[in-house]
């Protein structure tokens, strides 16, 4: 009896040793990214960076700051955000309420598994064919558009994932009250997993505002604030792709800035969520 | 909750749909006096990362003569210019290279707004470096280095067969103009025809060869010499090209700034292919705004020219290139 | 379609009570919902038949079976053979799993049955943050900080030790190469497969954990055999989601993995990938004849590619489990 128990324990004990070691690890590199980030972009982070727009010697090392880019990227993931979410937590929603396992949910989750993998550059190309054949120029739209695509399946996919967890007896329970599908999907199983749900919406974000090669054909770039739907818009990536490509030291240096920018914008962005769904949300049932 | 998040999901569509269709017709908040010309308008621009800072720098400049204009520049190589361009998606398209037959039988019109040129540069701390410098390279090697892969050591470039440091060839991985240009030199017909490590980006070609003792690439005149000093980066050397296959780097084949590089351009010492005019496309001749830009870039704007490390154009190729824009 | 008890009261009450709007918002919002859910779909299907339809004047005058196995690629040429593209796209991605998976399990794992609660509560925002850091960050820093060192301390280790060793020796002297870009693909895949299985595993019911911890398992007998053979389906889904998106991951893997067309042989060896083929020429296809076709024809490659992988990890899945999974 003792020996057993014994062998047991060891066996969890080489377990927890491996899995703290792979814990530290994957947290290791992870910082280790971030470090670069911060110390490669701190030093050439400035108010100006935050606050103006490039002026023409920007790219040859002179003043300027990226504000056209840190707005652009803000509207064009906000919207492309907020558009894939109108179609992101339906679908979802109804996969789970409404069809359980049917045969059309299961076609249903291998486009959108299909979409998840399609490179970001075949959605810039595809958005890119499309606004040439509607006579439409890069422009903070087609953005909006090129991410709303890019999005879509993360969200979806994410917040089914996180919706077939739920507590089936809950969902029961509800039917059993004579709630319908509707009421059962809006009040019980969005509140139950709204911090799933948000996660969800986080990571499509996040996906959404560092990608530079859907937007490369489809939002342009520019030099001045978005103004306008129809205009070519900035966006933090491309600034980062753009300014690597320059051939100053100090610019080079400002991408790094700009890279921790974007950082700090989706942690930002992601912690107040956060905040906001725990402040929202004290009646879960776990 | 619920309401609140319908709540909020309403009004941030609204205001963003508000906020940026309010403004579609395109006047900037602040109107400055209106100058003697009201040329106004937008001109969208695109294209090789070479020409990037040098397009900004002539925005900059032209927008302080006629304040009502704006001007919207973005990278994204050579080939994405003459693509936007000839698809109507920007007004000009900046390439970076020659331009080719089929594409000027898509519609492609276009001028050469500066000079440039591709030197083949190697780390500075080369094992053969002494003998790099004294006797420079001729294309021929270059091309068995670059192209077919005959040469495959530091030694056999030199001619010392006991040297058997491997050469670490690099070349570059986006569609570049430089490429082109370089491998057309060598006698190739374009990018795909050079082997080596393909890196992303000049400045990133140029690390390459910075980080390893035995690489070598090439780089494009504001690349391969540092803009603020006006001499080599540190770690690289912009080898000597044996043009005259005498077998001695002479002193007119050497550059060691920026400044000597630019003239030797200029004034044709320095071949081209790999120096090469930069060409502005448009789909069709350019007319009102546009091609008042282009003309100016012709004539008043090519004093900015050279702080971005490019060189003039010579006055007869302005010249032409005038007459072929008006 | 699954119905409520509301439908089955519906049948023979339809005017009387008032909750019957209730049921018919429910049935309005079934139809409106069922629209919605159409949308991946036909995104799908419509981003299928566009590729194809680009790619249509390449595929009608070449041989698939040439185009798939083909090795040489000059498309000045008219040759395009897309297996490098192909083998190299499999070997980074499946490197790149074998590294990120095993790792990934283990850690969720652990955050999700050993760690504290602090410890849960800083890891979350943490993982957010860094799934959002932009491909090109990763890039740089694959560039500054993962070539350098596999070039300078990795390969002369293996040179000396594991000189002839197949898979691991290689030509290739730089640090550009698939092991950098498996590397940096699992580092950005791992945020993803964590975030999932640890969502999933927090989710297991209760009873069943208490059950087994009642019965005398220790916690990791717990986890292996009560715990992970329910959640098997969700894990083998978290992981075709960071297989997926590796598979798919462009800017990255452009950096640091090369981009010499051959067929790789060894981790160390230099690749390319077809989303890099795409993203690094995509300018340019305006340019050459078929370019662009060829270009949209790899795009098409790489969707039957995630086509395939998801419907065998979805039979594989089901011969396991011996039930229908979806």
């Amino acid at each position: 009896m003792k020996k057993r128990w014994a062998r047991r324990h060891i066996v969890e004990g080489i377990f927890k040793v491996l899995m703290l070691t792979s814990f530290v690890l994957v947290t290791g590199s992870l910082m280790f990214i971030l470090w670069t980030i911060m110390s490669k972009g701190f030093p050439a982070l400035s108010w100006a960076m935050l606050t103006q727009t490039p002026n023409g010697g920007y790219y040859l090392g002179k003043t300027g700051g990226i504000l056209n880019a840190i707005l652009g990227s803000l509207y064009m993931a906000g919207g492309g955000t907020l558009l894939a979410l109108l179609f992101s937590l339906p679908t979802a929603l109804y996969l789970e309420t409404y069809l359980a396992n049917s045969s059309w949910s299961q076609y249903v989750r291998l486009a959108l598994d299909i979409l998840w993998g399609i490179p970001s550059i075949v959605y810039g190309a595809f958005g890119f064919i499309f606004m040439l054949a509607i006579g439409m120029r890069a422009s903070l739209l087609g953005g909006v558009i090129a991410l709303t695509l890019l999005e879509l399946p993360i969200m979806t996919r994410a917040m089914d994932e996180v919706i077939r967890l739920m507590p089936p007896d809950l969902e029961q329970a509800a039917l059993a009250l004579g709630s319908t599908r509707l009421e059962v999907a809006l009040r019980v199983v969005t509140r139950q997993m709204l911090p799933g749900i948000v996660t969800a919406i986080l990571l499509a974000f996040g996906r959404g505002i560092g990608d530079a090669a859907s937007v490369l054909f489809t939002a342009g770039y520019t030099d001045r604030l978005p103004t306008s739907l129809l205009r070519p818009a900035a966006s933090l990536p491309l600034a980062i792709y753009f300014q690597l490509s320059m051939p100053y030291p100090e610019v080079q240096n400002r991408a790094y800035a700009a890279a921790l920018i974007l950082t700090l914008i989706v942690l930002a962005v992601s912690l107040g969520s956060r905040a906001l769904v725990r402040r929202l949300n004290k009646n879960i049932f776990r | 909750m619920l309401k609140m998040v319908r709540f909020l999901l309403a009004v941030s569509l609204t205001a963003l749909l508000l906020g940026a269709c309010g403004n579609s017709s395109g006047n900037s908040s602040s109107a400055p006096t209106p100058q003697p010309d009201m040329l106004n308008g937008t001109i969208t621009i695109s294209g090789a990362f070479a020409l990037y800072p040098m397009m900004t720098r002539w925005a900059e400049e032209f927008q302080k003569i006629h304040p009502g204009v704006k001007f919207d520049i973005s990278g994204g190589g050579a080939g994405k210019g003459m693509t936007d361009a000839l698809s109507g998606a920007v007004d000009i398209g900046m390439v970076s290279r020659a331009i080719k037959p089929a594409e000027v039988q898509q519609g492609a019109y276009y001028v050469g707004c500066v000079k440039d040129a591709v030197f083949p540069v190697v780390n500075s701390k080369n094992p053969v470096i002494d003998v790099i410098m004294a006797n420079g390279i001729t294309s021929d090697t270059l091309r068995k280095i670059f192209i077919t892969g005959e040469i495959t050591t530091w030694g056999q470039v030199v001619g010392k067969p006991d040297v058997t440091d491997e050469i670490h060839l690099y070349t570059r991985s986006d569609a570049a103009g430089a490429s082109d240009v370089w491998a057309q030199f060598l006698g190739g017909k374009g990018q795909a025809d050079l082997k080596g490590i393909g890196v992303n980006g000049d400045p990133g070609l140029l690390n390459a060869v910075v980080s390893d003792p035995l690489g070598i690439g090439y780089n494009n005149l504001g690349y391969a010499f540092d803009l603020s000093t006006g001499k080599l980066p540190s770690g690289a050397v912009v080898v000597p090209i044996d043009s005259n296959q005498n077998g001695t780097a002479d002193p007119d084949e050497i550059f060691s700034t920026l400044t000597q590089a630019s003239a030797a351009v200029a004034n044709g010492k320095y071949p081209s292919p790999p120096g090469r005019v930069e060409n502005l496309v448009t789909k069709g001749k350019p007319s009102g705004l546009v091609q008042t830009f282009i003309i100016w870039i012709l004539s008043d704007g090519q004093v900015f020219v050279s702080e971005a490390g490019f060189v003039q154009l010579p006055p007869d190729q302005l010249a032409e290139a005038l007459v072929k824009v008006k | 379609m699954r119905l409520a008890a509301s439908d089955h009261f519906l049948q023979g009450h339809k005017k009387q009570l008032p909750g019957v709007s209730r049921i018919r918002r429910d049935r309005w919002a079934g139809r409106l919902f069922f629209v919605f859910s159409m949308v991946p779909v036909a995104l799908a299907l419509l981003i299928f038949v566009v590729l194809l339809y680009k790619s249509w004047p390449l595929l009608h005058t070449h041989s698939i079976w040439q185009l798939l196995t083909g090795r040489v690629w000059k498309p000045e040429e008219g040759l395009f053979g897309f297996w490098p593209f192909i083998a190299g796209t499999f070997v980074v991605t499946l490197v790149a799993l074998i590294l990120a998976v095993p790792p990934c399990l283990l850690t969720a794992i652990y955050l999700s049955e050993y760690a504290g609660r602090t410890l849960r509560a800083i890891m979350k925002p943490l993982l957010d943050l860094l799934a959002a850091i932009p491909s090109v960050v990763y890039g740089v820093w694959g560039i500054i900080a993962i070539v350098p060192l596999i070039q300078n301390k990795l390969i002369p280790f293996v040179h000396r030790f594991f000189g002839d060793v197949p898979f691991i020796s290689s030509k290739n002297p730089t640090g550009f190469g698939i092991l950098a870009a498996s590397f940096i693909l699992a580092i950005m895949i791992m945020p993803f497969i964590i975030a999932v299985l640890v969502e999933i595993l927090e989710n297991v019911p209760r009873g069943l954990k208490e059950a087994s911890l009642a019965i005398g398992s220790t916690r990791l007998q717990t986890v292996r055999w009560a715990v992970l053979r329910g959640v098997m389906p969700g894990v083998v889904a978290g992981i075709v989601l960071g297989a997926s998106r590796a598979l798919g991951e462009t800017m990255a893997v452009l950096m640091v993995v090369g981009n010499v067309v051959q067929v790789p042989h060894s981790l160390l060896d230099a690749a390319y990938p077809l989303p890099a083929l795409i993203a690094n020429n995509y300018g340019e296809m305006m340019s050459v004849p078929l370019y662009d076709s060829a270009l949209m024809t790899a795009a098409l490659i790489l969707l039957i590619i995630i086509l395939i992988f998801n419907i065998a990890s979805a039979l594989v899945l089901q011969h396991v489990l011996g039930r229908k999974w979806v």
